[in-house]
């Protein structure tokens, strides 16, 4: 197994803590992402997937738990030139490209802004080539350098967001739902850019996204949150080949194909739960079922995945 | 079937510090009464504007419908229609779900608020029946304890939460025409698929027609009844959902089925059209889609394709429909498509206009 780059131990993050309307928007979840890896992050909206990155990159302080980057506590305080390298390594390409991009500035100076910063270009024609190629790397061109966010559609916007976030060449990268507002092919541009640039710069993403068809593409391993919790965690080729948590087989009922036939005969697994019937004294808990698979589940429920894994298996 | 909406020679563009930007060229369709139609099509290809126009939403201050364009509804011409008049149709008779959730709703207000207000202003409800049916339709679009979530900003709610609050905006008064502009992208697959069947129940219900703009092509199998495929400013293929998906005749078409990864994809690389998309500036002369196009003859880069007519419900904008084009074999992903399909082609290479 390769290095650990990240470990994100019983984290929470509770909005308005304490008062009625709290909101215990991440709940104590754990996990490892390794170096190199794809770490795809799905769940129902609204169960705290943006929360989580938002917590780890510190945008939020953690109610509770820890985040280790190479070890080291992120959330603990550093020197400012420690705080600056840092905030470089980590970059996030956030949810909603138009609340993230400044409406006064230029494109050219919202992509340039981190370079600037961490005085990354010595000469403004170096700056300018560095936007360019930017510009280019996510399928933009040039002429796009001078314009002003509105001016663009959303899926260009988008991709203003991920030259941002390249321009700093950071080592890890949390995108939350980079590609779904790109059509399909420059979707597969963007995929097969990350994918590349993780082959050539080693580079380390958690991947939020909700087209679990392109997660399973490009995520080694995939974790389902549901209401704050992690429910499943383990690589995408046996989530996909033996989902064990119902969250989980009800999610991956509702994909939606791309043939009209198939829809129209579609079949949904709902998930409901309640239907757990968790008793007061089960301790429900992430358990390992088969090497890496974590399931959420009771001392029961994991008995019972166990035993239906191991005939998956023997088929 | 009766068509509801009509749109006609739309040509649209923007002026801006490069000059003119020339983002609808010429776009005709129609809109039939309780159906879905699906327009899917590159990022930039004018989705958008198309239908900020519909409901006259364009920055007044750099855009440009051109003459002769036509948006026919109830009668009337909306690209003549006064804001005053305007602002009835947009509260009462055709709304829309736009891409951007947060740019719709009003930071400053209560959700609950936002949805009441509409019914209070058109709808002649009182205050306390306005906010009732506020929170029966957070319900329905299932945001979880909506009786006190009613009272929240919205910024105290996800990407996709705030999407079902402007869903429920949308829906409030039970409109003639929903224009959705990729309403679920921000939504995960399960609550999707209530949103989907929601829209579905209300077009039972009250016949209404919508107008589904997405990117996920598994969603357009779901639920569009037709598909409009649109490319640099224009629509370049349509066709009924099982035409657009098992017979395919553009090769943009080709070109976006191929980009698709299927859930047993291996680790190849993915599928992308090459090249980048045309520049409005100085759209090309003859098919802007020439030049990324494997199967371009020497005419596509002399002279624009006009519709040609596969069947009463299909066409598509592509020289390769012509009675003296070579026959070319599509892509794989396409072909592996094709013996689903159960309707015929019409005579070939007639062309309409
Ligand atoms: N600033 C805030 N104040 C109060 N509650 C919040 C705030 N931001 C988020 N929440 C709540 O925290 C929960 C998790 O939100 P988060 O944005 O992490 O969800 P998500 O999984 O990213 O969802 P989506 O897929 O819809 O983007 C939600 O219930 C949301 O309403
Ligand atoms: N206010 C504006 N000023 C200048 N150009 C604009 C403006 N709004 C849109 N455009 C241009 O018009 C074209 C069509 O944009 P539109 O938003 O309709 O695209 P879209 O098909 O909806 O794309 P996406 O799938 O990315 O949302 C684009 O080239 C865009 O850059
Ligand atoms: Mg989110
Ligand atoms: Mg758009």
């Amino acid at each position: 197994m390769s290095e650990k780059l990240l470990e994100i131990k019983n984290l929470k993050l509770f909005f308005n803590k304490g008062k009625k309307n709290e909101v215990r928007a991440v709940n104590d979840i754990s996990f490892d992402i390794f170096k190199g890896e794809t770490l795809g992050l799905v769940g129902e909206s609204g169960c705290g997937k943006s929360t989580t990155g938002r917590t780890i990159i510190r945008l939020y302080n953690a109610t509770d738990g820890e985040v280790l980057y190479k070890g080291e506590n992120v959330h603990d305080s550093k020197s400012k030139s420690k705080t600056l390298e840092f905030n470089r390594t980590m970059q996030m390409i956030f949810q909603d490209p138009y609340a993230s991009l400044n409406p006064r500035m230029k494109v050219n100076d919202i992509i340039a802004e981190g370079i600037d910063l961490h005085g990354l270009a010595k000469t403004k024609e170096e700056r300018s080539k560095m936007v360019f190629d930017l510009l280019e790397t996510v399928g933009l061109n040039r002429d796009h350098a001078g314009r002003y966010p509105h001016e663009f559609s959303g899926g260009q916007r988008q991709r203003i967001g991920i030259a941002r976030a390249l321009a700093v060449d950071p080592e890890f990268i949390i995108a939350d739902e980079p590609i779904s507002a790109l059509d399909v092919s420059i979707q597969a541009q963007v995929v097969n850019l990350l994918k590349k640039l993780q082959r050539e710069k080693g580079l380390t993403f958690l991947f939020i996204a909700h087209d679990l068809s392109m997660v399973k593409y490009i995520s080694d391993r995939i974790g389902v949150m549901y209401y704050g919790k992690l429910v499943e965690l383990t690589t995408s080729d046996e989530l996909y080949r033996n989902p064990l948590h119902p969250y989980t087989k009800s999610l991956l009922s509702s994909i939606p194909f791309p043939d009209p036939e198939h829809e129209r005969n579609r079949v949904r697994i709902s998930y409901d739960p309640a239907d757990h019937n968790y008793g007061e004294n089960d301790e429900v808990k992430m358990r390992e079922v088969t090497p890496g698979h974590y399931v959420l589940c009771s001392e029961k429920e994991f008995k019972e995945m166990a035993d239906h894994s191991s005939t998956i298996k023997n088929v | 079937m009766e068509s509801i909406l009509q749109v006609k020679n739309l040509n649209i563009s923007f002026n801006t510090y490069a000059g003119e930007v020339k983002a609808i060229r010429g776009v005709d369709f129609d809109l039939k009464k309780g159906e879905t139609l699906a327009i899917v099509g590159e990022s930039g290809s004018g989705k958008s504007v198309t239908t900020k126009s519909i409901m006259q939403l364009l920055p007044k201050s750099n855009s440009e419908i051109k003459q002769g364009s036509e948006i026919l509804f109830d009668g009337k011409n909306l690209v003549d229609l006064s804001d005053k008049e305007m602002e009835k149709v947009r509260g009462k008779d055709i709304s829309m779900i736009f891409q951007d959730p947060m740019t719709s709703l009003n930071p400053t207000m209560k959700i609950g608020k936002q949805i009441a207000e509409p019914l209070i202003k058109h709808q002649k409800f009182s205050k306390k029946q306005a906010m009732d049916r506020a929170l029966e339709l957070l319900k329905l679009v299932g945001l979880p304890q909506p009786e006190t979530r009613i009272h929240q900003y919205p910024h105290q709610f996800s990407g996709g939460q705030r999407q079902r609050i402007v869903i429920a905006v949308a829906l409030a008064c039970n409109p003639k025409v929903l224009i959705a502009d990729e309403p679920t992208t921000a939504l995960d697959v399960t609550i999707q698929a209530q949103i989907l069947d929601l829209m579905k129940n209300l077009q039972k219900k009250i016949d209404t027609s919508i107008i589904f703009i997405t990117h996920d092509l598994g969603v357009v199998a779901n639920v569009a009844d037709r598909v409009a495929v649109m490319y640099g400013g224009k629509i370049v293929e349509v066709g009924t959902v099982d035409e657009i998906f098992y017979n395919p005749q553009h090769p943009y078409t080709w070109g976006l089925i191929s980009s698709m990864p299927s859930i047993d994809a291996d680790d190849d690389e993915l599928f992308v059209i090459p090249g980048s998309p045309p520049d409005l500036l100085n759209p090309p002369k003859g098919d802007a889609f020439a030049l990324r196009n494997r199967y371009a003859m020497a005419i596509d880069l002399e002279e624009e394709p006009p519709m040609f007519k596969v069947s009463d419900t299909h066409y598509a904008a592509t020289w390769l429909l012509h009675p003296d084009a070579p026959k070319v074999e599509p892509p794989e992903a396409v072909k592996r498509r094709q013996h689903k399909f159960t309707g015929g082609n019409h005579t070939e290479g007639e062309v309409f206009q």
